[in-house]
């Protein structure tokens, strides 16, 4: 960091031009890119264009709820209510709609509304009564899935629309609809953490909240409103979990959580916030995905498989590291 | 390390006060949250105060209570270890796998799983500390690399626990008191000596401000680094009183522990962000955390909705807690 401020102004310019941010999206986009081409030696099956269809198929899941961590994560947060937030959205699908398409416009926005308001409880702790993220969103999340529980007497009932079941399981030129709803929601979700006044206002207020403060930022308003979207896409994950499940469970949400953050993280994202790209989140959601899936193709045991999670969890985090691309950058600058 | 600036003496004694009112601060209102429950629970359940009930609630309680310490730590020095999970599912299946019987057998095995508890804890140490990799992000890679050997060692819940743990160690001293209390009255005068230690000093200086514990000199790294090595110690008793207790091991021991062991921490009063609480009030929270689930169920509270309230009283202790740190740094003029 300080490293920066000591360089010349016009080499400070020329350095812009070779963001880490650049950097990083690239190199683990390149990571995928070698995993699903090297998976070929595990599956002739692999390593072609179907098999990155189903990556992005399942990866989806991953980063739409993923898109909602990492912008809390960028305002110095943690969303811990996650998994319960899911199972909210796929139990609430699937005991509203209850297997019919009827009233599926409101019944959608109904339920993306009922968790983002969990969300502004959340922000509200946070914010106004100043608890640490942690502790607020994890004990939201134990009431939240504790409702779920008492209220579904254990065992979710219910199915979600049919239009939805179909809509997950259909093509649209060539290309099956979720991956499609997968890249508009990244180009959107791209527009908004790092284009638009509202990212940019989300990582002042990461970078330093007392210059936001004293900037003018209503950072209150602004974190309230990043826990709510979490909230809201921690929802719309349950809606199509459930809608790809044809049903809902209590711990659908569970396998979502720490790779929600791993996905952040892996993607570049400083967990400390006020760093971060969203395309770097889809990166890593995706990279993890593809780890699991060429892990299961392997057939190894289980016990290896999380090893290996783990592993590449721990090695992008240690060459992501600001260091790493401080060097690589500063190499660059000279040959300049 | 404390050679290197000299604040005078009655600057370091009023430091001293004021960091040891926060541990007094916070302990005292967990204790007697934690005896308040305990009446209402002797109240609505009067075979409570019978010896097997005790010693039941005891032994319950201790795997958690242990974990919190642990966690502690790391917490008071502003990190945080999410590897409890990974650590305990870890030391437990190989407490399971390693088949010593008695005393002796139960000593070689408390001695391996502390070590490997430790050496699980240099290894978050390194990367937090020296690495400089943060810290939540770190210890969730390490948990699950854990979790995976653990599943390698022992595929499914099964293995074998020596007679002497499942039944010497659960049991009472002189049938009266549980030698579970005893663990837990050892963690509590351990953490009374620790924190008048220059290192148990510098964890709390540390978690305040790291700037200004550097400037002091203290070797700030060196803190991080082995308040992840006493987590791991902690984590290994925790996993090793659990197959005691559960007379099993279980790959996926830990899981349960993950959240519970924060929010047993959160309820014990110690500050998110470190700085502020100690190992006594963790270990109460813990307590009061256990202690909370069985009077719900003596009150009839449906198993359902328990979730609810500790939810609540998770929020409403932090806050609490909050309010009374502000109210007493207020009076002090701070």
């Amino acid at each position: 960091m300080s490293d920066q401020t000591a360089i010349p102004l016009e080499d400070t310019r020329k350095a812009q031009r070779i963001s880490p941010t650049v950097v990083t999206v690239a190199t683990i986009y390149g990571i995928v890119a070698l995993m699903i081409v090297a998976s070929r030696l595990v599956s002739p099956s692999f390593g072609g264009l179907s098999q990155l269809e189903t990556i992005l198929y399942l990866s989806s899941f991953l980063v739409f709820c993923a898109f909602g961590q990492g912008l809390v994560i960028l305002v110095r947060g943690l969303d811990l209510s996650i998994a319960s937030v899911i199972t909210v959205g796929g139990v609430l699908s699937a005991a509203l709609m209850d297997g019919s398409n009827a009233g599926l416009f409101y019944v959608i926005p109904a339920i993306l509304l009922a968790c983002a308001l969990i969300g502004v409880v959340n922000g509200i702790g946070v914010t106004v009564f100043n608890v640490p993220p942690f502790i607020m969103t994890m004990a939201v999340g134990i009431i939240v899935y504790s409702l779920c529980l008492g209220f579904t007497g254990g065992t979710p009932r219910g199915f979600p629309a049919p239009v939805l079941n179909d809509f997950m399981g259909s093509r649209f030129i060539g290309i099956p609809a979720p991956v499609w709803l997968l890249i508009a929601f990244a180009a959107m979700g791209t527009l908004v953490q790092s284009f638009s006044p509202f990212g940019r206002k989300l990582t002042a207020v990461g970078n330093n909240p007392e210059a936001a403060y004293v900037a003018g930022l209503p950072s209150r308003r602004l974190t309230v409103s990043v826990y709510a979207i979490s909230a809201a896409c921690a929802g719309f994950t349950g809606i199509l979990l459930a809608s790809y499940a044809n049903g809902a469970t209590l711990r659908m949400g569970d396998d979502y959580l720490l790779p929600s953050i791993a996905a952040v993280v892996v993607g570049g994202s400083s967990i400390l916030g006020g760093k971060g790209t969203f395309l770097g989140t889809v990166g890593g959601a995706m990279l993890l995905t593809t780890l699991a899936t060429i892990l299961s193709a392997l057939g190894i045991g289980q016990g290896w498989k999380t090893i290996m999670e783990g592993a590449v969890i721990l090695l992008a985090l240690i060459l992501l590291r600001d260091t790493v691309f401080d060097s690589l950058r500063a190499v660059l600058v000279r040959k300049d | 390390m404390t050679d290197a600036t000299h604040p005078s003496v009655a600057e370091t004694r009023a430091a001293r006060r004021v960091t040891l009112r926060h541990i007094a601060d916070s302990a005292f209102l967990i204790i007697v949250i934690y005896l308040v429950m305990a009446v209402v629970y002797v109240a609505v359940q009067p075979s409570a105060l019978s010896a097997y009930s005790i010693e039941s609630l005891f032994n319950n309680s201790l795997p958690l209570m242990l974990a919190a310490a642990g966690a502690t730590f790391v917490i008071l020095q502003g990190g945080f270890d999410l590897s409890v999970a990974g650590t305990i599912s870890l030391v437990n299946v190989v407490i399971a796998t390693t088949p010593m019987e008695g005393p002796g057998g139960a000593l070689a095995l408390l001695a391996l799983a502390v070590a490997l508890g430790m050496a699980v804890g240099a290894i978050n140490g390194i990367i937090v500390a020296y690495l400089r990799i943060q810290a939540i992000a770190a210890t969730l890679a390490t948990m699950i690399i854990c979790q995976g050997i653990a599943l390698l060692i022992l595929k499914a819940p099964g293995g074998m626990v020596s007679d002497f743990m499942v039944y010497e160690l659960t049991a009472s001293l002189t049938d009266r008191v549980p030698y579970a209390l005893v663990i837990a009255a050892l963690g509590v005068v351990f953490w009374t000596i620790y924190s008048r230690t220059d290192a148990g000093r510098n964890l709390l200086a540390v978690g305040q401000d790291r700037k200004a514990a550097a400037l002091s000199g203290i070797n700030v790294q060196r803190t991080e680094f082995f308040s992840f090595v006493w987590a791991g110690a902690f984590y290994a008793l925790a996993a090793y009183m659990l197959a005691a207790q559960t007379s099993t091991g279980n790959p996926s021991a830990g899981e349960p522990f993950l959240l519970l062991t924060f929010a047993a921490v959160a309820l014990g009063g110690t500050a998110f962000g470190g700085g502020r609480g100690g190992v006594t009030a963790s270990l109460f929270g813990a307590a009061t955390l256990m202690l909370m689930q069985k009077v719900l169920f003596a009150m009839g509270v449906s198993s359902f909705y328990t979730g609810v309230i500790q939810g609540m009283i998770m929020i409403t202790a932090v806050l609490f807690s909050a309010a009374v740190h502000h109210a007493a740094s207020n009076r002090r003029g701070a």
